[in-house]
């Protein structure tokens, strides 16, 4: 029985990609994505580690780039070309991995506040309320200041202060699902709370979710790189600590512009496309934003 | 004399994704002056495009051919100025559903002034009396001039469509389903108002409607839409007693007259139903409500009885008919009846044992009462093929039996035949009527001996009406499963039912078999519900039975 229900979610699938590739922008940042997360993964085998450490680094101090390095050194002799593609995988890592955290959490939150209601509802929302205004960049500190130092901490802070928005979304959304007479038929058949939520309030709201996480990852490395660069990270390279190390090595007013401009465009072009891909995604999947044509 | 509407050969095709869409196709209409003119049709027949280009209200993607003359002067040749000063002085619309067409924000007396601001140069003076003339004419309190839409009922919301639609003196009013939203009572008061209006003022009056029985009582001719075309016209006592198109026949007959023999037991299916056999008229009580009272509280924080003391019964092998209007406590009822709402006291017994009030108690118990619902295409999870819908029942409870069996049987218990044909349907691919047969379908898989069905046909087409009544008096009497049908339409309870309990104020006000009930009403309410049905013009049959 199962064969149509797979049928139809693949020709779902193929539609939403139809009207997707149709959006240029979301095209070009699902491609951009897909080529850094492949060679994020691939990376290990193609860069040599000794030019990462500081010790066996070959290079001199903050040369301007070269033949040999193209995009110059920093202040300890390492390539900043290898040091940015590398760069990529932490931040990716710890994109994925917040958002990971924040949607699980604000999907659980969001539905089951939804669904029973009542002062399960009121709680879970003033919970959601007192994350929403607090500061996050305070919370992180605080975190990084008691927890021990590392990336996993970084992903907690940036994890635990953005999933208040994912519940507020989910949770409209359940309440809009719940309210359709179909879900009053299904507790009328003896459908329990898993019944409803597992067979008609998730596969409803999931795709929506699904578009929100990719512009929470988008968010997500950007708090990354601003903790990093506020000095709260991990040994890790990432991009924020190059450019921490960046301003006090002196790069700035050495005019050591390579320095800052490759993690920095980097950034941008990675949460350009993240956001580009959202959009795309929220433009097919939620009608009402379409708009005429 | 000109008439006051001629369209000639008009054609309308929607441009669509999909390809043209014919939706008018050679509709010949003339309205004198006084006169009131009844187009009667299902959904998708054309009647309310045809409404819309009287005034090329119609989206952009429609082409019309043909002519609208309003007045003699052709509309379609009309410039837009010409048009927009014909708009509502010269012909003005009452749009269907009173609740969204006006704006929730302005009080309604600046609602009804705009169009007399926009045609005239009026002063605020003589706006303001004008206003309060229209109200008047509706038979509404000039204060309510001052009332916000929500503070108004549904029958006054509507007399206030129809006083704006008066506002400009506009010699042509079309009614668009101007009573479909509304209580037979207070259908019954806009029919009487309109009448009024155009006895006295002599204007031309285009009555839109699916109900012929509204028609009878109001309009002196009758066009009748099918696919686009007008298949049947003329006098309107002739059309509804004599129809000598097969779909009209249909349009009649699923509005029976209550009195009417004929009809009683005897809903328009075109499939035959089963004899009755034998019937124990002491059969066992399955469900029962005994002094029943649930209680809201609303915004305010005072206490309102929605359901006030019911005691009812529904025995096996019957059914029973609810019936009272819009806010009486019918849907309340029903859902305390299945556990859906829990009573604020008293109790439901069901095969003499109270509700059980368990999880899993409750979930034991859904499977022997279950609920068809009104409107079948939100019923349905749009995600869900048919098969996934019948069997969410038997899945929920761990039937014993092959899955597929228990789906297709019940299928053809809903009379959906060949059953393999639906099952990987999804709902949007069905009609309305198919749509209710898998919701019943779905209540059927769990071999319930008590089907609760909250306005089953009310979203349903006139002809697809008489197939669901049918199905619920065939599975009574060849399943002997018991229904309660809550219902605002008397005639449908004439039509299926044995017994009718009359709801008013969350009260049971009176409660016996059909014909005593409704032949020989006791209670006022009852009375006033009898009263205001709009007659056919059959009156010689009434009380015949």
């Amino acid at each position: 029985m199962s064969a149509p229900v797979w049928q139809r979610r693949r020709a779902a699938a193929a539609d939403v990609w139809r009207q997707f590739r149709t959006n240029r922008g979301a095209l070009f940042g699902a491609a951009f994505i897909a080529l850094l997360v492949l060679f994020s993964l691939i990376a290990p085998l193609l860069i040599d580690r000794d030019g990462l450490e500081v010790v066996t680094a070959a290079g001199g101090s903050l040369e301007p780039p070269s033949g040999e390095y193209w995009l110059g050194t920093d202040e300890s002799g390492r390539s900043v070309m290898l040091l940015t593609l590398w760069g990529a995988r932490v931040s990716l890592l710890v994109g994925f991995a917040a958002t990971l955290l924040s949607v699980v959490v604000g999907t659980l939150v969001g539905v089951v506040s939804a669904h029973f209601g009542g002062w399960i509802s009121a709680v879970l929302m003033r919970i959601t309320d007192f994350f929403l205004v607090l500061p996050a960049l305070v919370l992180a500190a605080v975190l990084m200041a008691v927890l021990p130092k590392s990336m996993w901490t970084v992903i907690m802070a940036i994890g635990v202060t953005s999933w208040p928005t994912t519940a507020r979304l989910v949770r409209a959304q359940t309440l809009s699902v719940e309210s359709r007479p179909y879900i009053e038929r299904s507790k009328a058949l003896g459908g329990g709370h898993t019944h409803v939520i597992g067979k008609h309030v998730l596969p409803s709201v999931l795709p929506l979710v699904f578009a929100n996480t990719t512009l929470v990852v988008g968010g997500s490395i950007i708090a990354e790189s601003t903790l990093a660069f506020l000095g709260m990270s991990g040994p890790e390279i990432s991009w924020g600590s190059m450019l921490d190390r960046a301003n006090q090595s002196g790069a700035v007013t050495a005019g050591a512009w390579w320095y800052l401009l490759p993690p920095g465009i980097a950034i941008v072009l990675v949460v350009l496309s993240f956001t580009l891909v959202g959009r795309g995604l929220e433009t097919v999947l939620n009608p009402r934003l379409k708009g005429e044509r | 004399m000109t008439p006051l509407l001629e369209l000639q050969d008009l054609g309308v095709t929607y441009r669509t994704a999909d390809g043209d869409l014919e939706a008018v196709r050679g509709v010949d209409l003339t309205l004198q002056p006084g006169e009131t003119l009844g187009v009667a049709g299902e959904s998708g027949s054309g009647k309310s495009t045809v409404a819309a280009s009287v005034l090329r209200l119609l989206p952009k993607s429609a082409k019309v051919t043909g002519n609208v003359l309003l007045d003699g002067q052709d509309v379609g040749a009309m410039r837009w100025g010409t048009l927009r000063a014909a708009r509502w002085s010269e012909a003005s619309v009452v749009f269907q559903g009173a609740m969204h067409a006006l704006n929730p924000v302005q009080r309604v007396g600046k609602q009804i002034a705009e169009p007399i601001r926009l045609h005239t140069a009026a002063s605020e003076a003589e706006i303001d009396s004008r206003v309060r003339e229209l109200l008047d004419q509706v038979d509404l309190p000039a204060a309510k001039a001052r009332a916000y839409p929500h503070e108004l009922s549904g029958g006054q919301k509507q007399r206030v469509m129809i006083a704006m639609a008066l506002a400009c003196d506009p010699r042509l009013v079309i009614a668009d389903e101007p009573t479909t939203a509304l209580d037979v009572i207070v259908q019954a008061q806009v029919l009487d108002l309109l009448g009024r209006l155009v006895e006295q003022r002599g204007i031309g009056l285009v009555f839109i409607t699916h109900d012929l029985s509204v028609l009878a009582s109001t309009c002196s001719r009758i066009a009748v839409m099918y696919r686009g075309r007008i298949v049947e016209s003329g006098d309107a006592k002739e059309v509804i007693t004599a129809p000598r198109h097969e779909h009209t026949a249909a349009l009649a007959a699923a509005f029976p007259e209550v009195g009417d023999a004929g009809s009683r037991y005897a809903p328009a299916t075109a499939r035959p139903l089963p004899d009755e056999g034998e019937r124990d008229p002491q059969q066992p009580v399955l469900l029962s409500a005994r002094d029943l009272r649930v209680h809201f509280r609303d915004r305010t924080g005072s206490t309102v009885a929605a359901v006030n003391g019911v005691e009812l019964d529904v025995r096996r092998d019957e059914i029973v008919a609810l019936v009272g209007q819009s806010g009486s406590g019918k849907t309340t009822l029903a859902r305390t009846l299945l556990g859906l709402q829990r009573p604020t006291s008293g109790a439901v017994y069901y095969d003499g044992e109270p509700l059980p009030v368990s999880t899993s108690g409750l979930r034991d118990y859904r499977r022997r009462v279950q609920l068809v619902l009104q409107d079948p295409s939100s019923a349905l999870n749009p995600r869900h093929t048919v098969y996934e819908s019948v069997a969410e029942g038997p899945r929920i409870h761990r039937l014993d039996g092959d899955e597929r069996d228990l789906v297709v049987s019940a299928l053809e218990a809903a009379e959906l035949r060949p059953a393999e044909q639906y099952l990987t349907r999804l709902p949007h691919e069905l009609s309305g009527g198919q749509r209710q047969r898998v919701v019943i379908a779905g209540a059927l898989a769990l071999n319930p001996s008590v089907l609760v069905a909250d306005e089953p046909v009310a979203s349903l087409d006139a002809s697809v009406r008489g197939e669901i009544l049918g199905l619920l008096l065939r599975l009574r009497r060849q399943l002997g499963v018991a229904g309660l049908v809550i219902t605002h339409d008397l005639g449908l309870a004439w039509n299926i039912a044995d017994r009718v309990a009359v709801m008013y104020r969350g009260e049971l006000v009176e409660v016996g078999a059909v014909e005593q009930v409704l032949l020989e009403p006791r209670h006022d309410y009852t009375k006033a519900l009898l009263a205001a049905l709009p007659s056919a013009g059959r009156d010689d049959a009434r009380y015949a039975g």
